[in-house]
């Protein structure tokens, strides 16, 4: 089965400006994330683990500097997309755990308003933006309506359209809403049932009223209809029951009552959903009661009613507009595949700003008409061609002036060093290299962000000349009405924190009702983690980065936090990417493990490639510093520490701690050589003509011990 | 206490309390612990955050009052809590009250009245004891010195005479000087926060010394030397600051730190805990090279259960303030008895895919593992050296379970 990638990261190189030098922080890593598997990242502190996941969620430190690479999510490259494109991925789609669980809660906040804090801000500004959205498209439509001949009754359709829309998202939201009422008091009073059993009636009161006033609310047309007046009276019966019960401090009396308002609520939930759409419709136009019938009859009804009246012309013109708009977004592409043609040989030749600059522009404007307008999924690769090409053309000036910059310093340095040394004297300080920016790559990369727009437009056209117009108008149809359903879909409060419980149940904290107003110095260390990832978890991320998430916990609590992600990962089918420094972590979560050294990942495979065989001696090392249950002998420490990232050193980073170096070590960095399929190492060691060094020892009898552990199991 | 091991114990640990807060709420953060650390042993203590190990090493070391409960150190009583007396007082006050007339109650009055007479005299006695322990060790060391010297000064004369006075003088000032208590060393856990950024390395090791009094430079300069080189760190070292180290290098200087005192025990508080992967070998090795020159016990506090195993020559679990099990480590890792240590054991983290991915783990509730509400449970011996918080019933079980 062929895995589905994720995320890809290429030759991602970031580095830091400091008082001191630029800092190299990653040097050039690449890896996949497959869907649903673990990748776990280990290294020591300062390896750039955490940069990287930092770079995948845009939140670098401000005096980074990303020298290149790619980070390629769906077809987006995120190291090139505007912040505000990242503002709809951060969060939603990539969430992260953070290491520190003091530090990344607000402590005066309480951990419910902190849970719901993402939803209910994130539900505003979703509802702004589909509102606009909305609108866009309803005026392209009527643009394209205008040129294809049907101004005028374009114009009233649309009109019309509008209008049951309202009514749809009005009912729609009444609906949503009861429903949500209707299963918060559902949940409550079960959770009441069982306090007052087992006398844990603190707090009583306030949970029968908001119990009481939820079911109320829940009381529309669609949900609990035909037991309205029945859920009133009892409504009235918990109250005065609560009453009497607080005098009596025994609340039994209101058992039988909370059990029937939650089976009327239950019974509620399991209603049928009703086409607000059509009713939408019917309500505006038709008539203006709901009449007495069951819904599935209203459904019926009002959908054959929207549909002769109304809807069947309304596509047709949709249908004629989209026409419209294929073939001239068409005849825009072939016109700038043209251009594209022409512009590519001026680009490989030697290039001058201001014409670059408005050659560059030119096309810009070309491309940007290939936009089509009556399109639901955008064409992100058309969309980001402005910014990708103002950025590499940036790259490319800039660099002119860096280099001439640089030559003159290293000239001026080197006539002065020449001086001195003619003199006969040995200056202290030495000549610094000089380093030019490689205008050649640069340039390629210009020519590379056009080029690929000519098989990108051939490939749209084609799709295009054997498209399904019915299927594209019924898209935007839907579109529409997804649009107006998500702009007046206001999540309140009441439905966030029902949501926000639901979560902490999930992530396994005991009483979430209770703890949901609980402040975080109230939690311990696990719980406090389980809070953050609930927090990572509000937007449904399809990518979770957890940065050291249980360094900070002890052994049982870690085994918890690591049991949850598990779960959760299979649960919601996520794909994690698991940092850590503990090799013992690893081996529990990982499905693939990348070991990073000084900015480069020195091995990767499969958590049995590393675990069992492996090949890098900074990854021995890792393996035989840390003590197992049977170790006696002296633990091979690593001596020394990590070499400064501000001068690299020239060779392996590794060479200066490493016991099996070669002298190639300290001369020129290894390439990464593959062992297996999924295997691979950068070390010499691995080069055909290196010599044969065995595995330490201790790791040779610890993968003897693990193997005949494995046997022995196997024979049981 | 049965003895398995002849050594004779350096740190004892009996029935130490502590608890904090006032009023209604009181949070028994160490609970009726003892232990005892034998000569030259690693003694280790695991348990998960919050369980009382720190709070257990900080009492010893009098950083904090002990509610109740003593701790002996070298035969010396240096912690003393009082509470437990004034508890006992407090009930037979209370039955007091309660007695009627009678000539039975009469006599369990008079018992009353004694045993109150008698707390009180322990109550004044653990006080003194407490706020007094360095004075008792002086006057102690002073005369096993006087011990020593006046015999031979009385059967030395005329020069050797005043050389051996004045030698006896001079030790005597120098024991005047000492307290007790430094012979207890505490490694604390975050080598960046446990160092003052402002003193260099040299103060920062010195400071010990010149607390206690010692003026002479030259002497100090050579045991900060001496020191620095024990730990692995070279003269120069000496002039700069804490910044300028990586983490494992600034946890040697908080070794060196605690081991210029020359410290019979070393109370070490989760030192590895915030040191790299590849540093924390370092550290261990070098801690376990020191035990070795110097003859040091170490009061292991840890929540690495794999360090623990391959460092300490016994173990203690604590849960929530309570000692749930002690004994060998082996026997320890071999023979887990309580559920808690069990449930512990499960969650280690092993390096290896295979047996990580189907391991299954036990979970411990104490509302379902135990019956307490008929007895309260108490420290029992199960085999010779194991010994395991549990009731009678569960003893017969665990008895059972060893057998198997």
């Amino acid at each position: 089965m062929a895995k589905e990638t994720k995320l890809k990261v290429q030759d991602l190189t970031i580095s830091f400006k400091t008082a001191s030098g630029k800092l190299q922080a990653v040097r050039g890593i690449n890896f996949d994330l497959y869907k649903g598997e673990t990748l776990a990242i280990v290294g020591e502190s300062g390896s750039g683990k955490s940069v990287t996941s930092r770079a995948i969620m845009g939140i670098l430190a401000g005096n980074a500097i990303v020298e290149g690479g790619k980070i390629l999510y769906g077809d987006k490259d995120l190291m090139k997309i505007s912040e505000e494109e990242f503002h709809r991925i951060r969060g939603d789609k990539i969430a992260m755990v953070f290491q520190d669980p003091l530090s990344s809660l607000n402590p005066i906040m309480r951990v419910g308003n902190q849970l719901t804090e993402a939803m209910l801000l994130k539900n505003k500004a979703s509802r702004r933006e589909n509102k606009r959205a909305m609108n866009d498209m309803f005026s392209s439509i009527e643009k394209f309506m205008a040129a294809a001949g049907d101004g005028e009754t374009g114009k009233t359709d649309i009109a019309t359209f509008r209008k049951f829309e309202e009514k749809h998202c009005e009912l729609e939201q009444e609906y949503q809403q009861s429903l949500a009422y209707a299963e918060s008091a559902a949940n409550l009073a079960e959770n009441m049932v069982l306090r007052i059993q087992n006398k844990a009636v603190a707090g009583i009161k306030d949970d029968t009223a908001e119990v009481c006033t939820n079911a109320k609310k829940a009381c529309s047309y669609f949900v609990v209809r035909a037991e309205e007046a029945r859920l009133q009276e009892l409504v009235i019966h918990i109250l005065a029951n609560e009453k009497e019960g607080r005098k009596a401090k025994d609340y039994t009396a209101m058992i039988p009552q909370l059990e029937e308002l939650q089976k009327i609520l239950r019974n509620a939930l399991a209603y049928e959903k009703p086409d607000t759409f059509s009713v939408g419709y019917y309500l505006t136009y038709v008539e203006k009661t709901v009449p007495d019938m069951p819904v599935a009859q209203l459904n019926a009804l009002a959908a054959d009613k929207l549909n002769s009246e109304f809807m069947d012309s309304f596509l047709q013109k949709i249908e004629k507009a989209v026409k419209l708009s294929i073939e001239q977004t068409d005849a825009h592409r072939k016109e700038a595949i043209a251009e594209i043609d022409k512009a590519i040989p001026v680009l490989q030749g030697t290039l001058e700003k201001n014409d670059a600059t408005a050659l560059a522009k030119h096309l810009k404007e070309k491309i940007i008409l290939c936009l089509n307008p009556l399109e639901v999924t955008k064409d992100s690769l058309t969309h980001t061609f402005d910014t990708s090409i103002d950025y590499a053309m940036k790259l490319y000036f800039e660099g002119i002036e860096k280099n001439k910059a640089e030559e003159k310093r290293y000239n001026s340095q080197k006539a002065k060093y020449d001086r001195i040394a003619a003199k006969g004297k040995a200056p202290e300080w030495e000549v610094i290299p000089a380093s030019y920016v490689d205008l050649e790559v640069a340039q390629q990369d210009i020519v590379g962000i056009v080029a690929e727009m000519k098989p990108h437009f051939e490939w749209q056209l084609e799709n295009n000349r054997n498209g399904d117009l019915h299927k594209r108008t019924m898209e935007i149809v839907d579109y529409l009405k997804e649009c107006a359903a998500e702009s007046v879909y206001k999540i309140s409060k009441g439905m966030a924190k029902e949501r926000a419980i639901k979560l902490m149940a999930s992530v396994g904290i005991d009483e979430p009702r209770r703890r949901y107003s609980q402040y975080p110095f109230e939690f311990s260390g696990g719980m406090r983690q389980r809070i953050v990832i609930a927090i990572a978890l509000t937007a449904n991320p399809d990518v979770l980065i957890c940065d050291e998430p249980t360094t900070a916990l002890d052994v049982t609590i870690q085994a918890q936090i690591l049991e949850l992600i598990n779960n959760l990962k299979k649960e919601r089918n996520l794909s994690v990417i698991f940092i850590t420094h503990d090799l013992g972590v690893v081996a529990n979560m990982a499905d693939r493990i990348g070991v990073m050294y000084a900015g480069k990942i020195v091995e990767y495979g499969t958590a049995e490639d590393i675990f069992y065989a492996p090949a890098h001696p900074y990854t021995w090392a890792l393996l035989s510093s840390v003590p197992d249950l049977n170790t006696v002998e002296t633990l091979e420490s690593i001596p020394g520490t990590p070499p400064n990232m501000i001068y690299p050193p020239k060779g392996d980073a590794f060479a200066d701690r490493n016991k099996y170096a070669l002298e190639i070590d300290f001369e020129m960095q290894p390439p990464m050589f593959k062992i297996t399929d999924t295997h691979y190492a950068a070390t010499w060691l691995l080069h055909p003509d290196a010599p044969k060094i065995e595995l330490p020892q201790i790791i040779k009898n610890r993968i003897a011990k693990m193997e005949s552990n494995r046997k022995a199991e196997e024979q049981q | 206490m049965s003895e398995i091991d002849t050594r004779e114990s350096i740190l004892k640990v009996d029935h130490l309390s502590m608890y904090f807060g006032k009023g209604g709420y009181v949070k028994k953060a160490v609970n009726n612990v003892s232990f005892d650390v034998k000569k030259g042993e690693v003694f280790g203590l695991v348990g998960e955050s919050g369980c009382g190990k720190t709070t257990t090493g900080r009492t010893i070391i009098k950083l904090y009052d002990a509610t109740s409960g003593s701790v002996y150190f070298k035969g010396q009583r240096i912690v003393a809590g009082t509470q437990g007396y004034k508890d006992e007082i407090k009930a037979l006050k209370q039955e007091m009250k309660s007695l009627g007339n009678g000539a039975d109650a009469q006599k369990r009055m008079q018992e009353c009245t004694a045993r109150i007479e008698e707390l009180k005299q322990e109550i004044a006695k653990a006080k003194k004891d407490h706020k007094h322990c360095n004075e008792q060790y002086r006057a102690q060391a002073l005369e096993e010195l006087k011990a020593e010297y006046e015999p031979k000064i009385a059967a030395a004369n005329g020069e050797a005479k005043a050389e051996l006075e004045k030698e006896y003088h001079k030790k005597c000032s120098s024991v005047k000087k000492q307290k007790l208590i430094t012979k207890i060393q505490m490694i604390y856990q975050d080598p960046v926060a446990s160092l003052d950024p402002r003193m260099t390395v040299k103060e920062i090791i010195s400071e010990g010394l010149v607390i206690q009094g010692e003026k002479d430079k030259e002497y100090i300069m050579e045991q900060v030397y001496e020191m620095l080189e024990t730990v692995g760190l070279v003269r120069e070292h000496a002039g700069r600051y804490p910044h300028e180290f990586s983490g494992g290098q600034r946890q040697r200087i908080g070794i060196a730190r605690s081991i210029i005192m020359k410290p019979e025990l070393v109370i070490a508080d989760e030192p590895i805990s915030a040191l790299d992967v590849s540093i924390r070998a370092q550290v261990i090795n070098l801690l376990n090279d020191l035990r070795k020159s110097m003859g040091l016990s170490i009061l292991f506090i840890a929540h690495d259960l794999s360090v623990v195993k391959y460092f300490s020559d016994r173990i203690g679990v604590m849960y929530f303030g309570n000692m749930v099990e002690m004994c060998d480590s082996e026997e320890l890792f071999a023979h887990p008895l309580h559920p808690y240590t069990r449930a512990l054991l499960s969650a280690i983290p092993l390096p290896d895919p295979a047996q990580e991915k189907g391991r299954v783990r036990i979970h411990y509730n104490p509302l379902v593992d135990h019956e307490y509400s008929t007895e309260e449970p108490e420290f029992r011996e199960i085999v010779p050296g194991h010994f395991v918080r549990c009731t009678q019933k569960e003893f017969e079980k665990y008895k059972a379970m060893r057998q198997e």
